[in-house]
């Protein structure tokens, strides 16, 4: 509205990595590292900014930035804005506190991805592109640049999963692709269909004129009340890939194995968590009434989630396996809180959504520090790390420790409010996923002992300790972990408003 | 000093922070750090135990973060119960401190060890000031993390990450329960607060069902944390820890975790008989089972550990029967006296290097202070006459009587006996006759080691005289706020507990004292029951075959459904992807015929969807 382009800046500011790298010689491995390194540090000081403005009572409306974008034909007997896509960025409690996950995830990847052998050139490239992408979908204001951004995250995850990852990278990224071209494909049909009907693509608008019944006179075209349910399943479906729900995971076990942890960092811990912000901003704030109706599967789905990752996280041989498989479990809490449809469900959901990314990134760094050293992440081949590296080994039992929601830290508090809020709804439901919370501590207690503890095996024994440099980001996300875990109100306070607009949409 | 009482478990907290960061550099001065910090913890202990004394409890609450407009809160209180704990805990752990400086000397690991203790102690003293449910579980969990990490702290040992990883799951499938039976008192009351959820029981608000089935949950908790049947089976194993460890977390103070639960939510047991019986039947079974298993046991701390398990099953049965007072005085008594004789048998571990009771013998006169000590915490746990022991498990046993609990009255007394002869057994075992092993070189542990034990054995004989039926009731009139007149007990009770110790104490003395009385008397007559007794009634092995199986298939079944059902449907997606896309192909080949019949379909679809719907869906 005004001539503020705070927002603009946070997001595109990775854009002047991308334009500085381009003059670096390719061969130039440490300018190139540090120069990716640092073109991640303005988006994250932007965000910490604005966050901490934000805690100190700033009114995030003030950041919102629109300029006219594209014309769709000329409707003069309509109203000005019909049919016209601005570029429109704004962003609230929610959107603000994945942002700084996201910038601070990405420096913190970037510092991982010392661990890359080739071609660092184009990686940054992609990996700063990536960034962009990701922060994008966060702060758009309207569907059809959500879907830009949203899009702009698939190009550079196809390329740094097939190029730069393991054994069987590329079927991994087409795989990835495969997957995310039909969610993709389903989200832009939903789009254009609210777009054709309504005349308009911006969120909040469209909250409004779904949820209004006067609205409906405004609309284009009516939407029925089956084109509603048709709408909602579809976004179900194109989030439920990304997320992943069961059955549609095995996309992303592949791309946890054969990405570069560094990469992972980014997929599980943000891209995966775009899945939820979709479920929760146009699933649960666009259609409120058919998210209700579909509470209960929801919450069904999400204990099917919780237990079938965890039991085959169980018998999994693969380190990295267990942690995909973790995950999968894991985002079964956020269907549990959703599903709850209750201020403490959607709160659990939502710490949840930040916990697990911080967790799942503390993990892979871990991941890609040991592969570093000892080349292999199966359970088989390791054991005893501990007593050659007993900084990684405590910090990855500290990391399992804080997956498996020890209280005192972050996976706690999430776990605790999701299943808080679910046992309000419905009880049976959330005792039958109380089991998961048992199997989520066998499974990270059988791989994460079975690496450092028993006797050292062979090749192991001479693997040195962790470095300066791989310290620092384990430990600024075990300090985020922690300190969410001890102070929680540091994430419920600028999460308190969207609750509440949320269940203001629920009717409750 | 009440008002700073949360300070009490900062210290110890610090001194791990500390010894994380510089325990390597400052090596076995580490000790120093902890016991500081201990010993800074239990004079703040005694302060505020000193001051409860004359004054009325004391409650804090803040607003931890808010759920909606639900304020989840945290603070602390002090009140009778919690200022007990302070003491008891605080100071076994610093004795425990002390003790291990000479236990653990010479380890490569000294410093990681003293920051473990901190935290565990940390936690420890947290969890017994916590004044809501939610608290209690956060602090119930963290000395379960303190516990798991001691247990497997010799972590290149299989048997020790085996033990630690079943100690934190058996552990947890407990706390599930407490999870579960918490939330719903939540919902029912409103609060995590205990004298909130107290007030609503007392009020009626909430329904008797409701009571039950939140208390039972809780209780399985309690199950899990204190041992009890059918959870039990991790702490026997939980011995591969350093013994310092048994002794201050497997007997004085985490294990009687669930016992303080109990009797911290006691007026919600209290609204629910069912509930009640439950936790009465739970712990007198528990109290005769582990007896039984210790009959036979041969590592010394594995007897001990039984006895933990069946001790804590005798405070259980004493909360089960109303007897509020004798169970936490069993819990206090038992907390000295089971921790001297922890620290006894390291002393003996230390000096001997083996914990197999059959390769020692003859240590008597080799240990001059151990076997004394030693001797006082076995006669002081067999309820031998005017020793501490004695008079709180007199107390238990009026309550189960007057509670009408016949058959687990006795059941206990069957156990009092079981409890003399196997500590009696043990004792002869180690200390009498001569050396079996090949340790031959055996000389008394350092004043370090020694001193703390010296503390508790005093302790052991002198801690019953805060509670008997001849001098006072100090302790029950403390915990309970009124002046207690001491049930007319029937007098024969106590008669027949120090007859049956006694007798236990006899029978051991003729088998492995005397030998007139041939020691495989059980295995040779019934070795049916010997086994089942030495294999601790294969309970490990069912657990193995039933749930430890059935997850296994469980998981390896998903694994196929996923490798082939969820993959098949990834590549059903693929092929029809792959089949359209050659459909579509086929119409392309140049013919105006073909382009022109597709739109016709086309168009004639559109027509179709346009006369059912009329335009929109």
């Amino acid at each position: 509205m005004n001539d503020t382009y705070f927002l603009s800046l946070l997001v595109f500011s990775p854009l002047l990595g991308i334009i500085l790298l381009a003059f670096v010689p390719k061969t130039q491995e440490q300018t190139i590292k540090l120069l990716g390194f640092l073109a991640t540090l303005p988006s994250l000081i932007l965000a910490l900014f604005a966050f901490g403005q934000y805690l100190r009572g700033y009114d995030l409306s003030r950041l919102a930035e629109k300029h006219a974008w594209i014309h769709f034909g000329k409707f003069s007997f309509l109203s000005e804005s019909t049919f016209t896509v601005d570029y429109e960025l704004n962003v609230d409690g929610f959107a603000l506190v994945m942002i700084v996950l996201t910038a601070l995830l990405a420096t913190l990847a970037a510092v991982a991805s010392i661990h890359i052998k080739k071609e660092w050139k184009g990686y940054f490239m992609l990996f700063l592109l990536l960034e962009i992408g990701m922060l994008g979908v966060f702060a758009a204001g309207n569907l059809v640049l959500f879907f830009i951004f949203f899009e702009v995250t698939l190009v550079p995850m196809f390329f740094l999963i097939g190029k730069w990852g393991y054994f069987e990278k590329e079927k991994a990224a087409y795989s990835y692709l495969l997957y995310n071209g039909i969610g993709s494909a389903i989200l832009l049909l939903v789009i254009l269909i609210l777009f054709a009907r309504t005349g308009t693509s911006n969120i909040a608008v469209l909250q409004e004129l779904l949820r209004d019944p006067q609205g409906a006179v405004q609309m284009i075209a009516p939407i029925s009340n089956d084109l509603r349910y048709g709408l909602f399943i579809a976004l179900l479906v194109a989030f439920g890939v990304k997320l992943p729900i069961v059955p549609l995971h095995s996309w992303m076990l592949r791309v946890h194995v054969q990405a570069p942890p560094s990469i992972v960092m980014l997929h599980s811990g943000v891209l995966l968590k775009i899945g939820a912000f979709g479920l929760i901003r146009f699933g649960m704030g666009l259609f409120p009434e058919q998210f209700q109706r579909f509470a209960t599967l929801i919450a069904i789905l999400g204990v099917v989630n919780l237990l079938y990752g965890a039991f085959l996280a169980f018998v999994q041989e693969d380190f990295k396996m267990v942690l995909a498989y973790s995950s999968i479990s894991h985002m079964g809490i956020v269907l549990i809180g959703l599903g709850a449809l209750n201020e403490a469900g959607i709160q659990g959901a939502i710490f949840q959504v930040v916990s697990h990314g911080l967790i799942s990134a503390l993990l892979f760094l871990l991941v890609s520090i040991m592969y570093e050293r000892v080349h292999t992440t199966m359970l088989d081949h390791l054991g005893g790390l501990a007593k050659a590296m007993p900084l990684v080994s405590g910090f990855l039992l500290a990391g399992a420790m804080a997956s498996l929601g020890l209280p005192g830290m972050s996976g706690f508090i999430s776990e605790f409010t999701a299943f808080l809020g679910l046992f309000k709804a419905k009880p049976a439901i959330a005792a039958v996923g109380t089991l998961g919370i048992i199997m989520t501590a066998v499974y990270l207690l059988r791989a994460v002992l079975n690496m450092t503890y028993g006797t050292a095996k062979r090749g192991v024994i001479e693997a040195a300790d962790i470095r300066t440099v791989e310290l620092v980001p384990v430990l600024i996300l075990l300090g985020c972990i922690i300190f969410i875990g001890v102070y929680p109100h540091i994430l419920a306070q600028p999460l308190e408003a969207t609750i509440q607009t949320m269940m203001n949409g629920l009717g409750g | 000093m009440m008002e700073n009482a949360w300070i009490i478990p900062l210290f110890p907290l610090v001194s791990f922070f500390i010894l994380l960061v510089v325990g390597k550099r400052m090596k076995e001065a580490s000790a120093y750090v902890g016991m500081a910090a201990t010993l800074l913890s239990f004079i703040g202990a005694v302060a505020v135990f000193a001051e409860r004394l004359n004054e009325p409890t004391y409650q804090v609450k803040q607003v931890w973060f808010t759920i909606g407009n639900m304020n989840i809160t945290a603070g602390f209180e002090i009140n009778p119960l919690n200022a007990l704990m302070l003491v008891v805990v605080s100071l076994v752990s610093f004795l425990v401190h002390m003790y291990s400086k000479g236990y653990m000397h010479g380890d490569e690991r000294f410093s990681v060890f003293y920051a473990y203790l901190g935290l565990f102690t940390f936690a420890m003293l947290g969890l017994v000031i916590s004044a809501n449910l939610l608290q209690t579980y956060i602090f119930w969990e963290l000395v379960g993390l303190g516990s798991f990490l001691l247990i497997g702290f010799y972590f290149y040992k299989e048997e020790a990450k085996a033990a630690a990883k079943k100690a934190f799951i058996m552990t947890r499938i407990g706390d599930v329960g407490l999870l579960i039976g918490m939330i719903l008192l939540f919902w029912q009351t409103g609060s995590f607060q205990y004298d909130d959820i107290f007030a609503a029981v007392k009020a009626g608000s909430v329904s008797e069902t409701m009571i039950t089935l939140s208390a039972i949950l809780i209780f399985i908790g309690a199950v899990g944390k204190s041992g009890q049947f059918p959870l039990h089976t991790w702490l026997p194993d939980a011995m591969e820890g350093p013994t310092p460890v048994s002794a201050l977390i497997h007997a004085a103070t985490m294990v009687a975790a669930g016992v303080y639960l109990v009797a911290s939510l006691f007026p919600l047991y209290e609204a629910s008989e069912p509930a009640m019986l439950t936790v009465a039947v739970v712990g007198g079974f528990t109290a005769i089972f582990a007896a039984s298993i210790g009959l036979v046991q041969t590592d010394i701390k594995r007897v001990l550990a039984y006895s933990t398990v069946s001790q804590l099953g005798y405070m259980m049965l004493a909360l089960g029967s109303g007897g509020y007072v004798a169970g936490i005085f069993h819990l206090t008594t038992h907390a000295f006296f089971k921790a001297l004789l922890f620290l006894a048998a390291g002393s003996v571990i230390h000096a001997v290097h083996t914990q197999d009771i059959e390769k020692m013998g003859g240590l008597w006169r080799k240990m001059p202070l151990t076997a004394p000590l030693f001797l006082i915490g076995t006669l002081a746990i067999s309820g031998v006459p005017l020793l501490s022991g004695f008079f709180s498990k007199d107390e238990i046993l009026v309550a189960a009587w007057t509670n009408g609990h016949v058959i687990l009255f006795w059941l206990a007394v069957v156990a009092a006996f079981f409890t003399a002869f196997y500590m009696f057994r043990l004792f002869f075992l180690v200390f009498g006759g001569d050396m079996r092993g090949d340790a031959h070189d055996v000389h008394e542990s350092p004043t370090v080691m020694t001193m703390p034990m010296i503390v508790l054995g005093v302790l052991a004989v002198v801690a019953g005289y805060i509670n008997t039926p001849w001098f006072g009731t100090f302790l029950g009139d403390f915990l309970t706020g009124e002046t207690n007149v001491h049930e007319e007990a029937p007098a024969w009770i106590m008669v027949v507990a120090t007859a049956v110790s006694l007798a236990g104490i006899f029978l051991a003395w003729l088998m492995y004292g005397k030998k007139s009385l041939s020691r495989d008397w059980l295995s040779s007559r019934a070795p049916l029951t010997y086994n089942v007794l030495f294999n601790k009634y294969y309970v490990d092995e069912f657990y193995t075959i039933t749930v430890g199986y059935a997850t296994k298939v469980l998981s390896l079944f998903l694994q196929y459904v996923d490798r082939f059902i969820v993959e098949g449907l990834a590549g059903l997606i693929a092929s029809l992807t792959k089949a359209i896309g050659t459909l579509g192909s086929r119409w392309q080949n140049g013919q105006v015929q073909m382009y022109g019949a597709a739109m016709f379909i086309g168009l004639t679809i559109l027509v179709v969807i346009l006369a059912f719907t009329g335009g929109y869906l």
